[in-house]
């Protein structure tokens, strides 16, 4: 592995390398990014063999797939979120298909809800488009669906609508919703630590970051944490311009 | 609001890969198989799937076999990157428009937000690559391309009337592709000349939202009319929302360089150059801005660098090596300056980069003392001009100049600075490096007054043939733009106008081989000069016209 992570840090060098902790952090966030796709990408071929299912570890490898899957997108949060402060993110917004955009996101996460037998509905109209930074934007919701899975009992939905010239898009489980004190939060997500229990607040400020990105005219993206909603659980609430 | 539950499992979209070429482009083993499998659970055949580990290896293959999928890694170890192969490959046309490129990366870069169409993959796919994220990405560009293909097919006929009917009609209906379809549809306006009728398609659509590629096509609207004030405002507001959008950022700096602001465009591309410092054409235009602001240290690093990257490149210019040379002598390197010429001469053998390359020569030895070997060298250039036996373009000219007025035959010099300035009267840039030359040799209040004589006898000379036709008078109009092509046969507005007269003559007088093959050649030479005019566009189609009928 050592040789893909110099390999793929030669891209970059144009940093003049100091001894300094965020290059390190950096580096090695690269190095791992690395490690972890050749883990995706084993663990997805033996998942994807026909064999796959009848294995006895199935549920274990699905587990592990998704805990792969996991760290790297928190390795690219942190990239990105590294970039962003350093004004070098490729900011990139695109007229996106919302129906195609939420199935690829939903498709990652299929086998698993299936194990924990936990329904998951989409409600977007097919002809759905908005314009956004789809990277940034699937990080959001990718986020929101694995908190949502861990605190939902059997239901999570996902909606996405056009309301007053903005996006909104909701992601409403029926678990026991948020802690008052991140909804009271609602007004300073970006200080948020201690994200829904145990986490470590990354999420909701990446998410925090990447709806603030987005704007038009006057407007901003912002974030929304709700309790109640259809599934009278907790409501993570996305609205971009 | 249309539900529609959504069914948990992987969509499958048939994909269909039947005859289908594959490349795979990956200096990993891994990885490669990695890829293979994939495409093969795709539905790709095995025996069609062929992988090379380097630059050099795909470019062969690529020649070898005509492709209809590339998947390439962007970083290759050494020697050619990715985006090097594939614009070796379009520039050779080794694939073509129907061929599948995906570049993968490891992380996003920013080459993947600059928006030029002409070298980019179809694609850019982060890693990890997996079945679902490939297949999704497949259908999406199948889809696309199949959107566009008739819509190309017409450009690249230059039947952009019909391109443009293509891409109202597919607007009414197609959703998915409505945003590129807008911007295409404003590219062809553009291309054609139709700025009022472009200007009022995106004003349309700033109207909803703030696009920054709209921004900047107005811009490019706005340069094209010489409002250089507002195109600067527009940039700087999408540079400012849209740091990422680079090639806002090069037209930011093309404009404050028009302006004459130096410095500004100078801060423009160094940060845009900090974004992304793997530009071949950047970083060399870096350097020239630099070099003008006398920062020869930071000139020499960027023509430096805009060399390195130009080694596997394509894009790779002579302006990169002669901006180096220039460089390495004004801090006092000749010896070095001399070694990247002579790399040059091996490099490139055009003409017009001879002659750049002998006055670049020429004022090295000048700079380093050695006035003898200058005018040796200005000697022989000035003769072989004067002659014919060598046809500098309009910086070779330039340079020519310069060489001579520091080896004192200023008459030569003035002789070729009139000349270019007859050939381009209307160019801002060029009327000041002019000046510049002027000024470095203690000549500049002569040399404003031989300008301004200059441009405004080329400026009488260039109209006075449409003015007669305008009048009827056809065998005058015809002989005043013979006239004036023979004095300047460099000018691009002379060269329409002459077209333009001979194909209003014809239309009156009837055509005759010998007039159409005249019209012709004063187009082709007008489009080598400045490629894709819209006048040349438009006087192509009436000569083609013209030419159905007989």
């Amino acid at each position: 592995m050592l040789g893909v992570s110099n390999k793929k840090q030669s891209d970059t060098t144009d940093v003049p390398v100091v001894f300094n902790m965020a290059n390190f952090l950096v580096s090695s966030v690269h190095d791992m990014k690395n490690s972890v796709s050749m883990l995706i990408c084993g663990l997805d071929k033996v998942l994807t063999s026909a064999e796959a299912a009848q294995l006895s570890t199935h549920a274990e490898l699905v587990q592990m797939n998704h805990e792969a899957k996991r760290i790297n997108n928190r390795l690219i949060q942190l990239l990105t979120l590294y970039k962003l402060g350093q004004k070098m993110y490729p900011f990139d917004p695109q007229s996106v298909c919302l129906d195609d955009f939420l199935r690829t996101i939903v498709a990652q996460y299929a086998q698993l809800l299936k194990f924990h037998e936990i329904h998951l509905e989409v409600h977007v109209h097919p002809d759905l488009y908005w314009y956004f930074d789809e990277d940034l934007i699937s990080g959001v919701i990718g986020n929101a669906l694995n908190n949502a899975m861990r605190h939902a009992h059997h239901r999570i939905t996902i909606s996405a609508l056009e309301c007053e010239g903005q996006l909104t898009l909701r992601v409403e489980d029926d678990g026991g919703g948020y802690p008052v004190e991140l909804l009271q939060g609602n007004d300073n997500v970006m200080q948020s630590v201690d994200f829904h229990g145990g986490s470590t607040g990354l999420g909701l400020y990446f998410s925090a970051m990447a709806a603030r990105m987005h704007r038009n005219r006057d407007l901003r993206g912002e974030l929304h944490l709700e309790n109640g909603g259809s599934l009278q659980g907790a409501c993570f609430v996305l609205r971009l311009p | 609001m249309n539900i529609n539950p959504l069914a948990i499992a992987t969509s499958d979209v048939e994909l269909n890969f039947s005859g289908k070429n594959v490349l795979i482009i990956d200096d990993y083993m891994e990885m490669r198989s990695i890829f293979r499998e994939i495409l093969s659970s795709c539905g790709a055949e095995v025996k069609k799937i062929h992988m090379a580990t380097n630059g050099n290896e795909a470019i062969a293959w690529l020649k070898k076999v005509p492709f209809d999928i590339v998947l390439c890694d962007l970083i290759l170890g050494s020697g050619k990157n990715g985006q090097q192969v594939l614009e070796e490959a379009k520039h050779q046309s080794l694939v073509g428009p129907s061929c599948l490129w995906i570049m993968i990366t490891a992380e996003k870069t920013m080459e993947a937000v600059t928006g030029t169409a002409e070298y980019q993959p179809d694609a850019y796919l982060l890693k990890p690559v997996t079945e679902a994220s490939l297949r999704a990405r497949l259908v999406k560009i199948w889809a696309k391309k199949e959107a566009f293909a008739e819509i190309h097919k017409a450009m690249k006929q230059q039947d952009y009337a019909r391109a443009m009917s293509l891409c109202d009609q597919r607007l009414s209906s197609d959703k998915a592709n409505a945003a590129d379809l807008l911007r295409t549809k404003c590219d062809l306006l553009l291309l054609t000349g139709e700025y009022d009728r472009a200007k009022q398609v995106l004003k349309g659509i700033l109207a909803e939202r703030d696009f920054p590629w709209a921004k900047a096509a107005l811009a490019k609207l706005l340069l094209k009319k010489n409002d250089l004030d507002a195109a600067r405002n527009l940039l700087e507001e999408v540079v400012e929302s849209n740091p990422a959008y680079l090639e806002a950022q090069d037209l930011l700096a093309h404009t404050l360089q028009a302006m004459g602001d130096l410095a500004g465009a100078g801060n423009v591309l160094e940060r845009a150059a900090k974004l992304s410092p793997n530009s071949v054409i950047r970083q060399k235009n870096l350097g020239q801005v630099s070099m003008k602001l006398g920062k020869m240290e930071d000139a020499e690093r960027a023509f430096r660098k805009s060399v390195a990257l130009g080694e596997y490149s394509v894009l790779r210019t002579a302006d990169a090596y002669l901006g180096l040379a220039k460089a390495c002598s004004a801090n006092k390197n000749p010896a070095q300056a001399l070694k990247v010429l002579g790399q040059l001469n091996k490099k490139f053998a055009a003409d017009e980069v001879r002659v750049k390359a002998l006055a670049v020569e020429g004022l090295v030895h000048q700079q380093s003392g050695n006035g003898e070997k200058a005018k040796q060298i200005a000697d022989e250039l000035s003769q072989a001009i004067g002659s014919g036996s060598m046809h500098p373009d309009s910086d070779g000219a330039l340079e020519a100049a310069r060489l001579l007025m520091v080896t004192g035959d200023k008459e030569k010099a003035i002789e070729l600075l009139q000349k270019e300035i007859k050939n381009n009267p209307e160019s801002a840039a060029l009327l000041r490096d002019v000046a510049e030359i002027f000024d470095q040799a203690g000549m500049g209040e002569e040399g404003s007054r031989l300008i301004e004589t200059s441009r405004q006898e080329a400026m009488l000379i260039m109209n006075r043939g449409v003015l007669l036709i305008s009048k009827g008078q056809y065998e005058e109009a015809l002989s005043a733009m013979r006239d004036a092509y023979a004095a300047m046969p460099a000018n691009i507005r002379v060269l329409l106008n002459l077209a333009h007269v001979i194909i209003t003559y014809m239309q009156k007088n009837g055509a005759t081989p010998e007039l159409i093959d005249e019209a012709r050649h004063s187009l082709r030479t007008a489009n080598e000069l400045s490629p894709g005019e819209p006048r040349f566009i438009r006087l192509t189609d009436t000569l083609n016209e013209l030419t159905a009928l007989r």
